[in-house]
């Protein structure tokens, strides 16, 4: 699971590499002994060139530009952590990355460059960002590059975002209020013709992998881990209330697992309206959201009774679409295949609309082994392009 | 047709032996692809045949049969050109194309960061479904691909029968074949899903000549000499004014039979009631009348069936005689192990896979002579298809099915 945005990430990355600090420049400085020349071929595979990382000296060594596929191999000479970005000083478009580079070590960038000019960029942890000098390669067609994204870009879609994510809550407080009043009256039936627009507008919020936190557990988990499975106490929320609609529990049972439920939704609905949303999340959730509908919702691993995946995955394509809606700006002039995407996800979503049938769903089980397919190659086509959503709104410190 | 020196020396290792569906000709002998051999030995990847067909079986394997998705002929045909795009990288070699941040990693880095060449051979076919009323294609159908029928003896599962399209991979390391394959579902997976899967592998000489199947068996030495250009000719490629489409021209055609063998059963089975099914000795693999692997069983001389019984798995497979020659196939046959059966039993068997000119005249002709031998007993065909394998691709401008999309 991914709750990190980068700050943790790099929190991570120097839990790592704090202790090893000093062991680490000895190697580094054994290697350095080694490699006499700071650009080598090696025998298989592409041409290596040694390049300095460090405020006074970021990318030095690059003195023998050459097109093709290349490896960098990125020595931080500095005392502290740095990132490093190879890009083109004009349009500020990134070629290649590579983040928290440790302290006397080196990490190897892979990069293919063509004809135009380039400069490392040096970002060390603490300090402000450094240009290399800038190199030209007279030949050849360079990889694919974006200009990156910062976390100032993001905060205005992550504001948008947050603001219809809070309106999405109220609605399932009202939903879920209306499923608790039918358990509480004892009708039953009611009950479950109220359980799937409550579910469905919970899972149009997008609450992949832990986007909501502990909260997301409480009212959308299921029975995995639990020692007691579905009869677990700690078995909550809407999956809870699912399973005893619809496996003949008495509605005095669900009394409390209803009134849990509203209670864990109410709570959020409060929590979010004063917490600020992490602008990093905002990528990752247009890529986890669906990677969470292939996982739990194709295979079924979700459904406790209603029988309801297919409209689960449909309403968590609204939900990716309402992520994407917000980052689209960012997204137009860095992913060259955003049409195809949107073109993708209008078939996704007329494909799973064909899987209802008034108000019941065909159950994943259910379909054709020729729709199985169909949805599965749809489904699993998105993903692989929002992969690509997820790394370009990754945001990057540029200055 | 060029193959590796390598190969010659095991021509003469090739004339007997109990091949379990078939009992054909000539042996795939020792074990080129395997246990410290070069990479180099894979054939190259263009050309106008795929000759990943003829190439030895290598160790590990990967059968996958998938199902288009796409609706137009255009789709099709883009699938198959980026089908083709992976299958020529991943045999070539190289570093993957860097991404920057535009995407995750290109690779799954399975293999490290730059991919061997030669140490992969990938083989496409198409199924006669391919040529249903989708994408327009049914005058094109090769005149003799059909769904494969039921035969009396098989107890066929529908999940793991037929199929659009079947890719088959070899290599000498597993990691290598699921390398091959995450990459390949990866770049067409809006394109394609696959519909089965079967992984095999090819086991060492136990202790010499032919590998031996599961049942302890040596299996599938009578194969044709893949190095007789004129007799592959003969048995397995499709010519032209053959009667063929002329874009079928170079292709060939894949039967592939998923065979469970019951070798808890088997294994309770007295030594020479095996040998007698088979019709060979279990542990230096020559015919019953004979002493070495590689003599060739006499049936004049045993017209009663004395000595071989008339129902043994060879006699009826292959009766050696001027009628059954052009019936012979290529076989290009694994092992396959998956976990264990509902009722505590290991699964296992056969991944069974043969090359012809006409699955009729071939393959099916030796199915209906082996029809109730008592081998039946012992093993169930569950799965598999007809498939055409589709003529090489020629160069790098090439791609799988333009003769027939193109």
């Amino acid at each position: 699971m991914r709750l990190a945005g980068p700050g943790v990430r790099s929190l991570r990355l120097w839990g790592v590499c704090a202790p090893a600090v000093v062991l680490v420049i000895v190697v580094a400085l054994l290697v350095l002994g080694r490699t006499s020349h700071s650009s080598r071929n090696t025998a298989a595979g592409p041409p290596h060139t040694l390049v300095e990382v460090s405020p006074g000296r970021c990318g030095r060594g690059w003195d023998d530009p050459r097109p093709g596929v290349q490896v960098f191999d990125l020595r931080n000479t500095s005392d502290q952590a740095a990132d490093v970005y190879l890009e083109d000083p004009g349009s500020r478009a990134v070629y290649g990355e590579a983040e928290g580079i440790g302290p006397g070590t080196t990490r190897a960038l892979t990069v293919r460059l063509g004809k135009g000019a380039y400069a490392l960029r040096c970002v060390p942890e603490d300090a402000d960002a450094v240009m290399g000098p800038t190199v030209r390669v007279d030949r050849g067609v360079r990889g694919p590059a974006a200009v990156a994204v910062t976390v100032h870009d993001l905060i205005p879609p992550a504001i948008a975002y947050q603001k219809w994510v809070a309106g999405g809550l109220d609605e399932t407080v009202r939903l879920t209020g209306a499923l608790r009043a039918a358990v509480d009256r004892g009708d039953l039936a009611a009950a479950r013709r109220a359980w799937l627009p409550a579910h469905l507008q919970y899972e149009r919020l997008g609450a992949a992998y832990d986007a909501f936190g502990a909260a997301d557990r409480r009212i959308n988990g299921t029975d995995a881990g639990l020692p007691r499975g579905v009869h677990d106490p700690s078995f909550t929320g809407f999956h809870r209330v699912e399973y005893g609609l619809w496996h003949g529990e008495a509605a005095r049972t669900l009394r409390a697992p209803a009134a849990g439920l509203v209670k864990a939704v109410t709570t959020l609905r409060d929590d979010w309206a004063q917490n600020r949303m992490d602008p990093a999340q905002l990528g990752l959730r247009a890529h986890e959201i669906l990677e969470n509908t292939v996982q739990f919702e194709l295979t079924g691993r979700t459904d406790y009774g209603s029988g309801s995946s297919l409209a689960t995955a449909r309403a968590n394509l609204d939900g990716t679409r309402e992520v994407l809606t917000r980052l689209r700006p960012l997204l137009a002039t860095r992913y060259a295949q955003l049409p195809g995407l949107e073109r993708e996800m209008n078939g996704a979503q007329s494909l799973l609309d064909g899987f209802r049938h008034g108000g019941r769903w065909t159950r994943p089980a259910e379909l054709s082994r020729a729709d199985r397919e169909k949805t599965d190659a749809v489904l699993g086509d998105l993903v692989e392009r929002l992969a690509s959503v997820a790394t370009l709104c990754d945001p990057r410190r540029t200055s | 047709m060029t193959l590796p020196d390598r190969r010659r020396f095991l021509r003469g290792a090739a004339l007997a032996g109990a091949g379990l569906a078939t009992g054909g000709a000539a042996a795939t002998g020792g074990h080129p692809g395997g246990q410290g051999a070069p990479a180099t030995g894979l054939p190259p990847f263009h050309g106008d045949r795929q000759l990943s067909v003829p190439a030895a079986p290598r160790r590990a394997s990967a059968f996958v049969a998938f199902d288009v998705t796409v609706d137009r002929r255009a789709e099709l045909a883009g699938l198959l050109r980026t089908l083709t795009a992976r299958a020529r990288f991943l045999t070539s070699g190289g570093t993957p194309d860097p991404v920057g941040i535009t995407g995750p990693p290109p690779d799954s880095g399975v293999l490290g960061g730059r991919l061997p060449a030669g140490a992969l051979a990938v083989t496409v076919s198409v199924g006669a479904s391919l040529f249903d009323e989708r994408f327009g294609l049914a005058a094109l159908r090769p005149r003799r691909l059909r769904p494969m029928p039921a035969f009396p003896d098989d107890d066929l599962r529908p999940d793991w029968c037929h199929g659009d399209l079947s890719v088959h991979l070899h290599a000498d390391d597993p990691d290598t074949v699921l390398h091959a394959l995450r990459d390949i579902t990866r770049h067409t997976r809006g394109g394609m899903q696959a519909r089965w899967r079967l992984d095999g592998f090819s086991s060492p000489p136990r202790p010499s000549g032919t590998p031996r199947n599961l049942m302890g068996f040596k299996d599938g030495t009578a194969n044709p000499d893949v190095t007789d250009a004129r007799l592959m000719d003969r048995l397995v490629w499709v010519g032209r004014g053959s009667g063929e489409p002329g874009w079928a021209a170079g292709g060939t055609y894949q039967v592939v039979r998923l065979i469970r063998m019951l070798v808890e059963f088997w294994d309770r089975v007295s030594l020479t009631e095996q040998e007698r099914i088979f019709g060979r000795q279990r542990e230096s693999g020559a015919p019953l009348d004979g002493d070495d692997e590689h003599d060739t069983p006499d049936y004049a001389g045993d017209p009663k069936g004395d000595v071989i019984p008339l129902d043994a798995h060879i006699r009826r497979a292959n009766p050696r005689t001027a009628a059954t020659e052009s019936g012979r196939i290529l076989r290009r046959a694994y092992n396959y192990d998956r976990g264990m059966d509902s009722n505590g039993n290991l699964d296992m068997g056969l991944l069974f896979c043969c090359y012809q000119q006409d699955p009729v005249r071939q393959f099916e002709a030796i199915q209906h002579r082996l029809a109730g031998e008592p081998l039946t007993d012992y093993v169930t065909p569950f799965g598999g298809g007809y498939f055409f394998t589709l003529p090489g691709v020629r160069d790098a401008a090439d791609w799988y099915g333009r003769g027939l999309l193109g």
